[in-house]
């Protein structure tokens, strides 16, 4: 048992470093104190990411994908979070058949929806680069809204709203004082998730950018191929830091993991 | 992560068209903003000069670049799979056999890297098979080879690039799945004098059945219908069908095959999708 047992830690040694190491070399990269991008670096310091919040071009994306991740994370809970209420506490016909519809837009790869939207909604409707970005990704994170919302709403029990309703309290009310309140941190949960994809997506707006509008990771890719200072890893340690720090803070406060 | 069954919270209301009003907005959005776009982007592969033909398609799988590309794509996928099968087993049981606080704390460890841009995740191979990166620097170094070897821009990148973004997927799949075996049945099979392959394979396997086949079934679908891997770590010389789709439409304007192409790959992501919820459903059984 013991040889199992020691071969199975190393398994899971060799498999961690795998899938961590990575950061470790990208945060050691973007720390280097030279010139070009290299692993091990040479000296550690740091300027390169002291100088990554003053690029103009990054700063300008980084905008852009911190505005669309709130703004398409908002929408997408406005029709979502009634929308999940709706079908899960009224006897609605179809009920099965709308809530498909709703989570469809997992099902298909971002880049065809991107695509899709570029050639028949966007370019007929003549929209706007940032609106038909916030479009693509409301409806990016719309399917993550009603999906952790509803797990949210199954949790909570009906008793309390019938006797509520009973009581003579308006749906609206009931719904206001009672399940809102209740439902909170599903909501808050579904705010993040909704966000932090909306923030890393690159295929949905591959075809959706235009020329200086994009959005950070597209930036960032884009930049890698002719870009050999050690910016661009400097940026993505920060950003991995960055979703790293809102999940952990969302899982110690919320318990997030519930809701995925 | 096995996909809950959601949705499963009594109605309580009768009153069917406050339902249908609540749920209308977003219905409707996702069916103008998504549904419809992506139909008529769809039948964009069907037509021809006349109307409704397959032409398209019998174009497409006679040009033999895209027949590369379609190839490539599903032995990856395959691959990937596989060795995510391989890797998350060991690892799987490695955390499940630890003790109850670390089981958390390994999970959490594997579950990380999915939080974080896959950009960023694949940004670090570059540093480190590019010509001058750390692996060539090793290999040099030791003398193991004159120059330094092309790593990059190759199926071998991107084969390591999609284990590393997908494995968390099948680890902490088959974690719940073997997380839910009674904890005497290794044991007992152990004490009926099976040996470590056979209790492997007749016995965790069998019983880890249903979480295998969902975390192939998600390793394999975000494998065939990824991009920013292949396009980073492969470029135009590894073409996978997400990075064709997008070469086609952005240097050739080429719908019609854009159009297959993601025809193709929605038929693969739904047939996927639907395997796993059969499996998933099974399950309650």
């Amino acid at each position: 048992m013991n040889g199992m047992r020691a071969a199975g830690a190393l398994a899971l040694g060799a498999v961690l470093l795998f899938l961590l190491g990575p950061f470790v070399v990208i945060a050691l990269a973007g720390l280097s104190a030279g010139e070009t991008l290299a692993f091990p670096p040479q000296g550690l310091s740091l300027r390169w990411v002291i100088a990554v919040f003053g690029m103009e071009n990054f700063r300008a994306s980084f905008w852009l994908s911190l505005q669309l991740g709130i703004g398409s994370t908002l929408l997408a809970l406005l029709l979502g979070v009634p929308a999940a209420y709706g079908l899960a506490r009224y006897k609605v016909p179809g009920r099965e058949a709308i809530r498909t519809v709703l989570i469809a837009p997992l099902i298909v790869p971002g880049i065809i929806v991107g695509l899709a939207l570029l050639r028949h909604a966007v370019i007929p409707l003549d929209l706007g680069v940032t609106w038909a970005l916030t479009l693509a990704h409301t409806v990016l994170v719309v399917p993550y809204a009603v999906r952790v919302v509803t797990a949210s709403l199954d949790n909570l029990r009906t008793d309390v709203e019938e006797a509520a309703v009973m009581l003579g309290a308006t749906r609206l009310q009931s719904f206001f004082r009672i399940v809102l309140p209740n439902i909170r941190s599903g909501i808050i949960a579904a705010f993040i998730l909704g966000f932090v994809t909306s923030f890393n997506q690159v295929p949905v707006s591959l075809f959706l950018t235009g020329p200086g509008i994009t959005t950070l990771p597209i930036d960032m890719l884009t930049s890698m191929e002719f870009v050999y200072d050690p910016s661009i890893a400097a940026l993505s340690a920060l950003m991995a830091l960055l979703s790293i720090a809102i999940v952990a803070v969302a899982e110690r406060a919320l318990g997030l993991s519930r809701y995925v | 992560m096995a996909p809950q069954q959601f949705g499963a919270g009594r109605a309580v209301f009768d009153d069917r068209r406050i339902g249908m009003a609540l749920a209308a907005p977003a219905a409707l959005f996702v069916a103008l903003a998504f549904i419809l776009p992506v139909a008529v982007l769809l039948s964009g592969g069907f037509q021809g000069v006349d109307g409704w033909t397959l032409a398209r398609f019998a174009e497409f799988a006679e040009e033999p670049l895209y027949r590369e590309v379609f190839w490539r794509t599903v032995k990856l996928g395959a691959l990937v799979t596989l060795t995510s099968a391989v890797l998350g087993y060991a690892t799987a049981l490695a955390i499940v056999d630890a003790g109850p606080t670390w089981k958390g704390r390994w999970s959490g460890l594997v579950m990380l890297p999915l939080m974080i841009s896959p950009v960023a995740r694949t940004y670090a191979w570059i540093v480190l098979l590019g010509r001058t990166g750390f692996v060539n620097q090793v290999i040099t170094g030791l003398g193991l080879s004159a120059e330094p070897l092309r790593l990059l821009f190759t199926e071998t990148a991107v084969f390591i690039g999609l284990v590393q973004l997908f494995l968390p997927l099948m680890v902490l799949s088959l974690v719940s799945a073997l997380e839910n075996l009674p904890a005497d049945v290794v044991p007992a099979a152990r004490v009926l004098g099976a040996r470590w392959p056979t209790v492997f394979f007749r016995v965790l396997l069998p019983l880890s059945r249903e979480g295998l086949v969902i975390g192939g079934t998600l390793v394999f679908t975000g494998s065939v219908t990824a991009y920013i891997t292949p396009a980073v770590l492969g470029g135009s010389k590894v073409l996978m069908l997400e990075t064709l789709l997008y070469q086609r439409v952005s240097v050739a304007s080429d719908f019609a095959s854009a159009s297959v192409i993601a025809l193709i790959l929605i038929v693969m992501s739904v047939v996927t999708h639907a395997l796993l919820k059969r499996a998933s459903s099974a399950r309650k059984r």
